[in-house]
């Protein structure tokens, strides 16, 4: 028992579901739901479809083997060819590996999305202060408080002058 | 297209034709149905079987069940029915040459055919009853009558067909009633790499020939003419329903049919072999079987050696003995293994224990258990049930006989990593500053939702009105205001109030009268007035603020070439009935 891949969306396809297709050339196609199958009968790209997995890792949206040249975590899962006899203490390590491998591999993946995802935060902070400096006087007007410093200054400036007025100089 | 079969014949004809057009058709018409019914027939009577060219046994078994001289009989019939059509055909050929018209060559095919059918309809039980020969003939059991054979005769119920399907692979009815095998029956069995024939006979009665019926006289003629090993069965408990006595009489009776045959004779006799048998514990069967095949080739090899044909072969046999050189013994040599396989055969003892003998010895907890045959480095872990999914993922893609080493190596790596940081959360702590711009953001987007929502919610009755043409409440100016900071208290001297207080008490508004000219206006008042477009305009700057207002909502208009705000016209600057189409004459000049 194998847990497959969807050949366009690079999902699990588990026993018991989905469709294989099987051509001419005798190359075998799986899908895991009808959507995948009805897009690859419209001869659709899975590169280029933007859900698909296919598509992130062509687009350097996920973490791939390429984009990260010492990234191992992804060597480990490897479809392999010459099968190895049964060998108990064999098995035991390669469980205990692999979720120690899965761990890793969850958090490199994740932070990869996040630098990715920094200079969002960025351009949102860029996008505020712009915001602000132009249409401020939605919610406020320019001469908010100005006003009232107006005839203060204009208070003062009185009082000076009665105070010129009234000084000794004359 | 019809579905049945296309006529063989031509099937159009009219009658201003030629003829000699005419009267062919029509004589082939004929001519074929005349040949239909002879090939039928033909094969029908080459396909029967002549009684006079088959093996006499089966010549007289045909006699026995279908009455030879009724068969002979049917068959003649169909022989001059055959003629008869062909000579009908003939005659109403050469008729055909004098036919002068369609009508009069189509009523002699008519009378043709009509003849042939009713020739053929007189023959309806001939062929009825050489329908149910075919039929019986067909079932008949393949007997050879010039193999080795084994014939089983004797009264009816004493066991003949028990035995027959002990000895054989045959499945012949058994039933306590007399006259259960109502015909001949064959069984196959091998003896000394040879195939034997059995044949099972229906039982015969005391009685003389003339009075036999037809089953028991199948039974006679097996036994006549079959060259065979007779075993004649006896039922020594009498449960057949007659005595040993009765049994020995019948067996005398018989007596002269054996000429030339070799007897044995199940139970007591003079002179003849006797061996016990039962079918039920099955003892003696195998000996039975053993003694009659045994003699029966004995007795034809003697015929054989006796008759012409041996010296042909005898003669270019030749048996070559080579010549001893020395004294030395050389037996033959058998190897081991050929030794062992033909005791082992003669024992039919397995030599190792099967699945098979496993799951009948422990029954009901038998348990098909493959994996003990596998061969692994621990024989301790054959048993083990191995994991193959884990979390979406297989486990045989991690299967790696370095992955110890890679994963410390991954290990290292990481922590590596961590120790340069990498996976340390970064959210910066962010100024006031920074907190109070993204605030006040966010106030800002909602006002402006809020006034798009309310421009949507406008209802827009009639044409735009400029902005000064609706009243602005002095209540909502102040609020509005107030919302946006300025202080709005005691404005009642700001000039905006005063305008309001001036206006009200000017008199209500003027009804404008748009269709009478204003022939009452004084030219001073006319004078007083200022334009149009200097109306409501306190400075300069305010009036070219209008007009670049005026100028802008013009300008869709004006793109549009629309005379006005209401010009909807569409024009139809491509029509149709001008370009569709082919390119005919003229018609292009004046696109």
């Amino acid at each position: 028992m194998r847990i497959e891949k969807c050949y366009f969306c690079s999902g699990p396809v588990y026993p018991g579901h989905g469709v294989m297709f099987v051509r001419n050339d005798c190359k075998t196609f799986r899908f895991c739901k009808s959507k995948c199958h009805k897009n690859f009968k419209k001869k659709r790209n899975p590169r280029k479809t933007r859900w698909t997995k296919a598509f992130r890792k062509a687009s350097g949206k996920e973490l791939t083997v390429v984009s990260w040249l010492f990234d191992n975590s992804l060597e480990f899962e490897k479809r392999r060819n010459i099968p190895v006899k049964y060998n108990r203490q064999l098995w035991d390590k390669t469980v205990e590996a692999m979720k120690k491998v899965e761990e890793i591999k969850q958090k490199r993946q994740a932070r990869f999305i996040m630098n990715r995802l920094k200079k969002g935060k960025q351009l949102e902070k860029e996008e505020a202060i712009n915001e602000v400096k132009k249409n401020i006087h939605l919610i406020k007007a320019p001469h908010a408080g100005k006003a009232k410093q107006m005839e203060d200054k204009m208070v003062q400036k009185l009082q000076e002058d009665v105070e010129m007025g009234d000084s000794p100089g004359w | 297209m019809s579905s049945f079969n296309f006529r063989k014949t031509p099937t159009v004809i009219h009658k201003h034709y030629q003829i000699h057009r005419i009267r062919h058709f029509y004589m082939r018409k004929v001519k074929f149905t005349q040949q239909n019914y002879h090939d039928r027939l033909t094969q029908i009577l080459t396909d029967f079987p002549k009684l006079d060219d088959i093996h006499p046994f089966y010549a007289d078994l045909m006699n026995v069940l279908y009455d030879k001289d009724h068969y002979k009989l049917a068959l003649g019939q169909l022989n001059i029915a055959k003629n008869l059509i062909d000579n009908v055909a003939k005659d109403y050929v050469r008729l055909m040459k004098y036919g002068d018209s369609l009508y009069r060559c189509k009523q002699l095919k008519r009378a043709a055919l009509g003849r042939m059918c009713t020739i053929l309809k007189r023959q309806k039980s001939s062929l009825e009853y050489l329908e149910q020969v075919r039929q019986h003939l067909s079932r008949l059991p393949s007997i050879d009558p010039n193999t080795r054979t084994l014939l089983l005769c004797g009264y009816p119920n004493v066991g003949k067909s028990s035995f027959i399907n002990k000895v054989t692979r045959a499945d012949v009815d058994v039933q306590p009633y007399a006259f259960t095998t109502k015909s001949l029956f064959v069984g196959h069995m091998d003896y000394r790499y040879l195939r034997w024939q059995v044949v099972d006979t229906p039982g015969i009665l005391d009685h003389p020939l003339e009075d036999r019926n037809t089953i028991e006289m199948q039974a006679i003629t097996a036994l006549a003419h079959l060259r065979a090993a007779v075993l004649y069965v006896m039922d020594a408990s009498e449960q057949c329903g007659h005595t040993l006595q009765e049994q020995l009489e019948l067996f005398s009776n018989i007596r002269p049919l054996f000429a030339n045959k070799k007897i044995f004779a199940d139970l007591s006799a003079e002179g003849i072999q006797v061996i016990e048998t039962s079918t039920l514990t099955e003892e003696g069967v195998m000996q039975v079987k053993a003694e009659a095949c045994d003699q029966l080739l004995a007795h034809r090899v003697n015929t054989k050696m006796k008759g012409k044909k041996v010296h042909d072969v005898l003669n270019r046999l030749h048996l070559a003995m080579p010549a001893k050189r020395d004294e030395k013994e050389r037996p033959p040599f058998i190897p081991e293994g050929a030794a062992m396989r033909r005791k082992a055969m003669e024992v039919d003892a397995p030599k190792r224990k099967l699945e098979r003998d496993l799951e009948v010895e422990l029954g009901d907890d038998y348990v098909l258990d493959l994996q003990k045959y596998w061969d692994l480095m621990n024989e301790d872990e054959k048993h083990d049930k191995i994991p193959e999914v884990w979390e979406g993922h297989n486990i045989a893609d991690y299967i790696d006989p370095d992955i110890m080493k890679k994963l410390e190596e991954l290990e290292k790596e990481e922590e590596l990593k961590e120790r340069a940081g990498e996976y340390d959360s970064d959210d910066e702590s962010e100024d006031e500053e920074m907190q109070e711009i993204r605030v006040l953001a966010k106030q800002i987007r909602e006002k402006k939702q809020l006034l798009v929502m309310e421009s949507k919610e406008k209802d827009v009755h009639g044409p735009r009105m400029p902005r000064t043409a609706t009243k602005v409440e002095r209540k909502q100016l102040e609020k509005e205001m107030g919302n946006l900071g300025l202080d709005m208290s005691d404005k009642d001297d700001s000039h905006y109030a005063q305008q309001a207080r001036r206006s009200r008490s000017v008199a209500v508004k003027r009804k404008r009268e748009s269709s009478a000219p204003p022939t009452s206006r004084t030219r001073s008042q006319s004078a007083s007035r200022p334009p149009r477009d200097q109306l409501g305009l306190r400075d300069p700057k305010m009036a070219k603020k209008a007009k670049k207002m005026m100028k802008n909502s013009q300008k869709g208009m004006n793109r549009q070439g629309r005379k006005g705000e209401s010009d909807r016209h569409v024009f139809d600057l491509k029509p149709k009935h001008l370009l569709a189409g082919k390119r005919k004459s003229g018609t292009t000049d004046r696109r």
